[in-house]
């Protein structure tokens, strides 16, 4: 547990770090973020087949969104 | 021009550069040259000209065949020589709105029709004033694009306050991304997207400069056959065309056809996009 | 106030509003700008529909598992940023799958899971079961919308069917944005209650492998629900470099077991079979097994970092992420895909993904003949040690129409070992694990209007 609270004692620091800092670009500057290939998430229906994939064959699923699951996989 | 003007180039850097330095001057010597608000232009001249004919070079020679042309084909809807109703109209969101003798009175000085316009000699009535305002942001939008598309085959966008051109594009290149402003989500938001490759694209809109009175809203498009705001006309009007020029020119005239905007569009078989 | 438009007496001039105003105005440009005339203008408003198609195959060697799935998402893009998403899937399974009993110098024989039949494994050969033809059907929709000037939120459902599982959930979240937008905080919730109504009746855990006819050791239909919380951040870095950082919390409780999945009961000393008393005429298994047991409930948390930056035209994605929960089971994964254009319209993207997890405390290759039976047992391959690997390489192009299209196959390998205070004898640790080679192929296709 002591590890997870680290973790998210890091994760927090960003967040409030960032939030705080100038860290980032001015509207203008978007042009490359908003370019498809630079989304976190690319393809979605690709991310939701491996994220079932992965659901049925190993014990962890999701961390980047809500893992797939749902299913009676054997 | 009061408004952020930008460049988008697909270019080198170098050549962007170079596309950006020209687009700029372009835009400022437009503006220095057309500016109601600065003395000694040729706008000045016309102006403060008290009757007298002014010999005109040939670019404004050029701009004012082309407004001449835009008043026989609006029926007098656009004219330049409208501005001086600004003398009794304040958009500024109150809900002042004048007196029909007031409003009487300067509509005597509006008219092109009481204009003497015989190429390169312009001469007004006394009392009379001419504002390229309605045409020329959108003349130096395309005038600065055409600059920037000759350094350069690769896709380029000027885009000055909303008034964009699109230039040296192929079918296959990946198109700018327009947004429509919404109307209700604040500034910054778009309610419409608009996949640009090639062309103008202009709006005409009432967001940010009208009056409001008795839950009535007055858009600050006037009409300059009756000296009062344009009535029942959608909220924002925006155009695709070959040029900026002509999208400006059929969203303004869409704007002043009031309820008629839509079927006008229609009409001329144009992509548009009015919010009402 | 009256206000009209037009009034009689002004003078205006002949009726210029014909249909051709715009042919004129053109005309009068060309001439204002001294340019020729060009009709070509390219101006299309953002369509409203997107469709995402894939197909999907997927394909264990040997006789194990095989799925060919069809996927189907599609999204209506509403004014003011709303979405509207709709997602279908079915998917067709085949083959066999461990059924956690170890192999054995011996042929071996299992009841399946309806009671109705037995099925036999060769010696020497890891235990399969392949009771498994199954169809699943799966259904997502979900609603995006902006709430205010900075936050945005997210409201979805999902449903599932196979012949002995179903499953219903909803979703929540809200995501606010800060600095420019620069920096996104998001909340999610997710409940799910799924229900499984086994072939047969589940098991009673940790209760022997009955023979043919005899579903004494069984119960009704079990269920279990599922709660899922994420607490994440993305940040802009800079132009060219965007990371995300989460943290998520999900919580089983009910019924957690594999009702298909057994333990082998062996020899404490040699690590051979148990016999089981099989009467003259009567069908079922040759050797003892009991059925798994799983705790009741179970807690993961896993933290989440991604990064995608931009480098002369390709983009770099780089994930890992660390489960851990309290079944004992601790998970790495690291990922990474680079995308890279060959030309305007065509990429590739290599892909390699990294995987390591312990086992649970409870997982057990078997259990031991004379041994008290513990409270919790699995020989689950999926609950063991193992690594895995996957590697592929996905190649897309877009067409003329503006239609999307890719291909990817990838290679996922999973290889495990048995808790080396668990061999009996000269058993080998990887030996006992049913070690995966898997193939994916996919084909996708998007479009929209």
């Amino acid at each position: 547990m002591t590890r997870i609270r680290a973790g998210l004692l890091c994760m927090l620091a960003i967040a409030s770090g960032s939030a705080c800092s100038s860290m980032g670009v001015e509207p203008w500057e978007r042009d490359v973020l908003a370019r498809e290939q630079m989304q976190l998430v690319t393809d979605p229906l690709e991310a939701g087949i491996d994220d079932h994939i992965y659901f049925s064959k190993e014990a962890s699923s999701g961390g980047r969104g809500f893992g797939g699951g749902g299913c009676g996989c054997n | 021009m009061a408004s952020p003007c930008q460049v988008l180039s697909r270019a080198d850097r170098s050549i962007a550069q170079k596309q950006l330095e020209l687009a700029a001057a372009e835009a400022w010597r437009i503006e220095a040259k057309y500016s109601r608000y600065l003395r000694g232009n040729i706008v000045d001249r016309i102006n403060s000209a008290l009757g007298n004919a002014v010999s005109l070079d040939e670019e404004t020679a050029n701009l004012v065949d082309f407004t001449a042309t835009l008043y026989e084909l609006s029926a007098g809807r656009f004219d330049i020589t409208s501005g001086v109703l600004r003398e009794v109209w304040t958009f500024d969101g109150s809900d002042r709105i004048p007196a029909e003798k007031r409003v009487a009175a300067v509509l005597d000085r509006v008219g092109w029709h009481k204009a003497l316009w015989q190429r390169p000699l312009l001469s007004l009535a006394p009392g009379m004033q001419v504002d390229f305002g309605g045409v020329g942001k959108e003349y130096a939008a395309d005038r600065a694009a055409a600059l920037a598309a000759s350094q350069s085959d690769a896709p380029c966008l000027v885009n000055f306050g909303g008034d964009i051109v699109a230039a040296a594009a192929t079918v296959d290149e990946a198109s700018w991304r327009v947004g429509i402003e919404s109307l209700s989500a604040g500034a910054g938001e778009a309610c419409k997207r608009i996949d640009l490759q090639r062309g103008g694209l202009a709006t005409s809109g009432d967001a940010r400069r009208f009056l409001l009175r008795n839950g009535v809203r007055y858009g600050h498009l006037l009409n300059p056959l009756t000296g009062w705001p344009v009535v029942n006309a959608p909220r924002s009007v925006t155009v695709a065309a070959d040029t900026c020029t002509q999208a400006g020119m059929l969203s303004t005239l869409a704007m002043l056809m009031g309820a008629d905007a839509e079927k006008f569009l229609e009409s001329q078989s144009v992509r548009n996009w009015c919010i009402r | 106030m009256a206000v009209t438009d037009g009034s009689p007496g002004r003078r205006a001039p002949a009726n210029g509003a014909s249909a051709q105003i715009a042919s004129q105005l053109a005309v009068a440009t060309c001439s204002l700008l001294g340019i020729a005339a060009s009709s070509l203008v390219l101006a299309e408003e953002q369509p409203e529909w997107e469709f995402d198609t894939a197909l999907l195959y997927y394909g264990e060697d040997g006789e194990r598992v095989q799925d060919l799935s069809l996927n189907i998402l599609a999204r209506r893009l509403f004014a003011d940023d709303r979405i509207l998403s709709i997602g279908l899937a079915v998917d067709s399974l085949t083959g066999a799958s461990p059924n956690g009993a170890v192999p054995q110098d011996e042929p071996q024989t299992f009841t399946r899971p309806s009671g109705d039949s037995v099925y036999a494994v060769a010696a020497g050969e890891f235990p399969l079961d392949d009771t498994f033809l199954d169809t699943r059907y799966a259904l997502t929709a979900s609603w995006q919308q902006p709430l205010g000037r900075d936050f945005a939120g997210t409201a979805g459902v999902s449903f599932s069917t196979e012949y002995d599982y179903t499953h219903a959930g909803a979703n929540f979240a809200l995501s606010r944005d800060f600095n420019k937008r620069n920096t996104t905080v998001s909340l999610g919730l997710a409940i799910a209650r799924d229900e499984l109504d086994t072939v047969g009746g589940a098991p009673v855990p940790l209760s022997p492998m009955a023979g043919v006819g005899d579903l004494s050791g069984r119960a009704g239909s079990e269920s279990k629900d599922v709660l899922d919380v994420l607490l994440g951040v993305t940040q802009v870095i800079s132009e060219k470099f965007v990371v995300q950082l989460n943290y998520s919390l999900s919580d089983s409780s009910g019924y957690l077991n594999d009702p298909y999945k057994i333990l082998s009961v062996v020899d404490p000393l040699s690590g051979g079979p148990v016999d089981r008393l099989l009467l003259p005429g009567a069908e079922g298994p040759l050797h003892e097994y009991r059925f798994e047991s799983r705790p009741d409930k179970r807690t993961k948390h896993s933290l989440f970092g991604q990064g995608k930056y931009f480098v002369e035209g390709k983009v770099l994605d780089v994930s890992y992420r660390y489960m851990t929960d309290d079944w004992g089971i601790d998970s790495h994964t690291l990922e990474s895909k680079l995308n890279w254009p060959l030309s305007d319209s065509t990429f590739i993207e290599p892909h390699i993904r990294f995987y390591t997890q312990s086992e649970a405390d409870f997982y057990r290759v078997s259990l031991l003949d004379g041994e008290p039976v513990p409270q919790f047992a699995s020989a689950d391959y999926r609950l063991g040690n193992f690594d895995s690997l996957t590697a592929g390489l996905k190649y897309g192009w877009r067409t003329g129409g503006g239609n999307d299209f890719a291909m990817r196959l990838e290679y996922y390998r999973q290889d495990g070992e048995v808790p080396e205070d668990q061999l009996i004898g000269n058993q080998d640790q990887s030996s006992l694990y049913p070690d995966l080679d898997a193939i994916i192929f996919n084909f996708s296709f998007g479009f929209d209007f």
